[in-house]
Parts: C-alpha cells; structure tokens; sequence
C-alpha cells in the first residue's frame, strides 16, 4: 500500500499524509477488517456523591471489530451512553482502559467521531459549513473542503440545502447533517448516541435505510447505542445487551443477512423476541 | 399566493396598528403632562409648551447664556458616550468570554463585581473627573454605566451554550482555543448584542452624572447649567434632547440585534 497512491471518494490522498486529522482512518490500515480495532477492558465508571456511590458500568469488556456496525441495547438508564462517552473521551471512566489499535485513548479527538441524539449542530452555520466543520479546523484548503462536502451532501440526499440554515430544517434531515459531518472526517470509529431517537418512527426507518445506503459504499466501524430492539437488528452485525444498572454485557449476538434486512423475516422476529423478552426482566421500573 | 398575500396584508394590518398605539401613547403622555404640571402650577415643572418653545429656540438660537450651538453640546456628549462605550465593550467582551468559560475565575471574580456593580456610576463622577480630568473622566462615568449589564450579559451568554457544541467540536478534533473562536465567540453573539442593548440605555442615564462637572461641552452640563440659572423650560428641552439621542442608539442596537440574532438562527 505504501507505494501507490490511494483514492477514496474521487480524492487522492498521499500514503505518507496518514496523521491528518480529517483522515485517522488511515492509521489504521494496516489491522484487516473483521479484526478488533476498538478494545475495552474492564471499564467501570462509578459516581461518587456525599451520600452514595453509584456504579453506572460495571467492568465491562469487549471488541469493536473494524468495518462492523456494533450496537448496544439494554434497559433504560443502564449506561449505554455512559460507555459510549467513555469510548469518545468525553467523559473519563474511573478505571479500564480503551484502545483504539495500540493507541490508548484519553481525550476527545477526531479519531473517534460521534453523532448526538439531540444533533448538536451549529445553528449560525449553514448546512454545507456544519459539514465541514472538522475539515476546517483541521486545516483543509477551501476547494477540497467544498469538493467533499458536496459529495455528503450528495449522499445525505441534501445536495439542495448546503446553504439553508439549521433551524429550517426537519428533525431527519438535521441528523442527516450530522452523520455527514462525523463521516466526513473519515474517523477510525463513529459512535453514534440514539441518533436517531428524536424522530419519528416514519423519519426513523428512511434514515436507517440511509446509513444502510451510505455504508454499502464506505465501510465504516459504528458503534450505535439505541433503546430500539428492531433498529438494531436491522442495522446491526453484533448487538451487545447490556443488563440494568450497573451495566454487564448480558449477551453478544450476532446478526447475519446482507443489508437492507426484511425486518418482518422469521430469523428476525424470534431474535426481536428473545431480547426483548431479556430487557422485559430488567425493567427496573417496577422494582 | 393566496396565503402569500393573505400575510402580506397581515402584516401591513399589525405594522399600523402598532404604529396608531404609537402615536396615540404619545398624544396621551403630552396631555398628561399638560394636565399634571398646570395643575401643579409650579415653576420648577414647566408645561409642554413650554419646553418645546425652549428647545425650538434651543435649535435655531443656541443657549439662551452662552450662545454656543447646540451640536456642540450634542457632539461632545456623544464624543464623550462613544469613547465610555468603545471602552466598555474592548473591556467587557475578553472579560465576559473568559469569565464566562472559566468557572473558577468567575466564582473568584465574582464578589469584586458584586461590591463594585451597585455603585452608581454618579458615585464616580467627581472622583474620576478629579482623578482623569474633564475629557476622561465623564467617558469613564459612562463607561462604568454601560460596562456592567454588557459585562454580565456576555457571562450569561457564555454559560447558556449548548453544551453538545462543545462535545461535538471536540469529537471533530478541536483544540481550546478552536473551541473558543469557533464556538464560543460565534454562540455568544446573541448575548453581547443584547449586552450592548441594555448598556446604551443605562449608558445615557449616566450622561448627566458624567458632565455635572464639566466646564464646557455636553448636554448633561447645559442641563445643570439651565437648572442652576432658573431656566427650567430650557433644562426639560435637554431632557428631551437626551431621551431622543438614547432613543436613537438603542432603537439602531435593537434593530442590529434581531436582524443578526435572526440571521444566525439563534433568535429565541
């Protein structure tokens, strides 16, 4: 690989330019899909206040394999975003470690790339300018800032919005934005936080088959926390139950079938029931 | 197009209504003034009519002592107003955003601005007139009339931003001080705008306090000066004067505010 040059999305990149921060993706090549990019181990997070200590994450570890879309299910309240944040560096866990390849993670960066329930975009941006937010400050020229905008732009099907404002904008179309504008950064991981929680159930299955479309054409490792049993199937290659609070991993499944996935398929139904069956014993609202 | 020109007239509609309370506010607070001061029948309130032959005379003849024009008045208090904001704004603007970001030099700072706010600004006038002389000092008066709520404005501002912003510019792989030119700056805008609002206002209440004890130059001086010579017609005509220059700068702030607040689809 070293010595050719390397084209992806029409751009051509120089090997040797591999710490940019538009493209951590690049540093780890080298670890074949299907392998473990992302490993956590024996991540716990414990708030402590005057009156009580409340353990969110209870040692918790396993693998994000790279080019697998991984979600991770569980009772309301149990932590999913807690381990998310965890693995994006927000929020600093009271013990374990998180590595992406051999590097340990610590701080937020551009490597691990997050999409947030609530969008989290810049309103006095436009659509094309939230795009390219992280090129920017990464110190992308201008041209290519705009030449690679316009192709997430294209494939988030808002080629006509680069310069409509935020706030005239529905819910789906604003999470279009930001999957366009973690993607665009080319991050090692996405993590992405009930993205698509804030929608309706309508909006919800077009913007599951959007990312189904997207990742067709880019393979991409996600990590997706969501409280949806059937989002996950549809989307996911593994889904991680958690169990109520404080958060152990119940259960890794896999899920086989090519994308898009019949969502009313036998395989499908007995796997919806079997965890949602699980997650019905770990309702902590009735204890 | 039904629907278009339907708003059209909406608006046309409510602009006129708004327009006739307006006027009719005003008619109203004349005729109350009239009614109040000639019941009053005292010397020191003169009626409507009054003033407004003083500030006509006030216009074409300059004042009724010295003679002097009153642009020249007007031009040095506004010298003097514009010098007390620009000094607020290039102190409260890096202040506010740093005290705003960081929560242990705000809750450090905190009592000094507690002890020094509730001084009013006329508390200042003779010691920074003494201290910085007659062109400083009544800037500085003004200054600390309109330093204030911009200050406190840009503080709250800070502390309103979303705090996803912050999470999102740095999974985009911000450093501290992206963060505070392309997030911070940009979402406070809003808030330093609506700062600069109310600390004109509060600004032109200082002008008199700020020109007490000035010898020549400002509408706050002529003021005290009418009222020292008796001439009351002529000191509620610089009343007016001040009302009408205070009108002006916050109506143009205010405009500025909304238009821009709208067009970085932060109007809340």
């Amino acid at each position: 690989m070293s010595k050719e040059e390397l084209v992806i999305e029409g751009e051509k990149y120089d090997p040797s330019d591999r710490v940019r921060a538009d493209r951590t993706d690049l540093l780890y090549e080298h670890i074949p899909e299907g392998d473990p990019l992302v490993t956590v181990r024996d991540l716990n997070v414990t708030y402590r206040t005057d009156e009580k200590t409340t353990v969110a994450v209870d040692n918790i570890s396993f693998d994000i394999r790279k080019g697998e879309l991984v979600s991770i299910v569980g009772p309301s309240g149990c932590g999913k975003s807690t381990i998310l944040r965890c693995i994006s560096g927000l929020l600093q866990p009271t013990s374990g470690t998180i590595m992406i390849g051999d590097n340990k993670c610590t701080t937020a960066g551009s490597d691990r790339g997050m999409v947030f329930q609530d969008f989290a975009l810049f309103p006095w941006r436009t659509v094309r300018k939230n795009i390219e937010f992280g090129l920017e400050i990464a110190g992308v020229p201008k041209e290519e800032r705009a030449a690679r905008s316009k192709r997430y732009l294209k494939a988030m099907g808002l080629e006509e919005f680069g310069e409509s404002r935020i706030h005239e904008l529905s819910g789906g179309m604003k999470q279009r934005v930001g999957i366009a504008r973690a993607m665009i950064m080319h991050p090692a991981v996405i993590l992405m936080d009930e993205p698509f929680g804030a929608l309706d159930a309508q909006t919800r299955n077009i913007l599951q088959e959007s990312l189904v479309n997207v990742l067709k054409n880019s393979s991409r490792t996600i990590v997706f926390v969501t409280h949806s049993v059937d989002e996950a199937l549809y989307l996911s290659d593994r889904i991680i139950v958690l169990s109520k609070r404080p958060a152990t991993i119940h259960k890794i499944i896999d899920v086989t079938g090519d994308r898009p996935r019949d969502r009313t398929s036998p395989e499908f139904e007995a796997l919806r029931k079997e965890i949602l069956t699980y997650l019905q014993t770990q309702n902590t609202m009735y204890d | 197009m039904l629907t278009i020109e339907y708003d059209e007239n909406n608006r046309n509609h409510r602009l006129v209504r708004s327009l006739l309370i307006t006027i009719v506010s005003l008619v109203a607070f004349l005729a109350l003034w009239w009614v109040v001061t000639a019941v009053m029948n005292d010397k020191n309130f003169p009626t409507p009519d009054k003033v407004f032959i003083a500030l006509w005379e006030l216009l074409l003849n300059g004042d009724p002592i010295g003679g002097h024009s009153v642009w020249e008045y007007i031009a040095v208090s506004l010298r003097t107003f514009l010098t007390g904001f620009l000094m607020a704004l290039a102190v409260a603007l890096p202040l506010g955003l740093t005290l705003g970001y960081i929560k242990p030099l705000r809750e450090f700072t905190a009592p000094w601005i507690e002890i020094v706010r509730p001084i009013a600004p006329i508390a200042w006038a003779p010691i920074f007139v003494l201290s910085f002389g007659s062109q400083l000092g009544p800037a500085l008066v003004v200054f600390i009339g309109i330093f204030f709520p911009l200050l406190t404005n840009i503080i709250f501002g800070v502390q309103r931003i979303d705090k996803n912003w912050l999470d999102a510019s740095k999974t985009l792989g911000a450093t501290q001080g992206q963060l505070f030119y392309k997030v911070v700056l940009p979402a406070t805008v809003p808030y330093i705008l609506n700062g600069i609002k109310v600390g004109l206002g509060v600004g032109w209440m200082c002008i008199v306090a700020a020109e007490i004890y000035n010898k020549f130059g400002g509408i706050g001086q002529y003021l005290v000066d009418m009222v020292n010579g008796g001439l009351m017609a002529n000191a509620f005509s610089a009343i007016i004067i001040i009302a009408v220059l205070g009108l002006a700068t916050t109506g143009v702030a205010e405009y500025v505010s909304k238009v821009v607040s709208r067009r970085m689809g932060m109007d809340a």
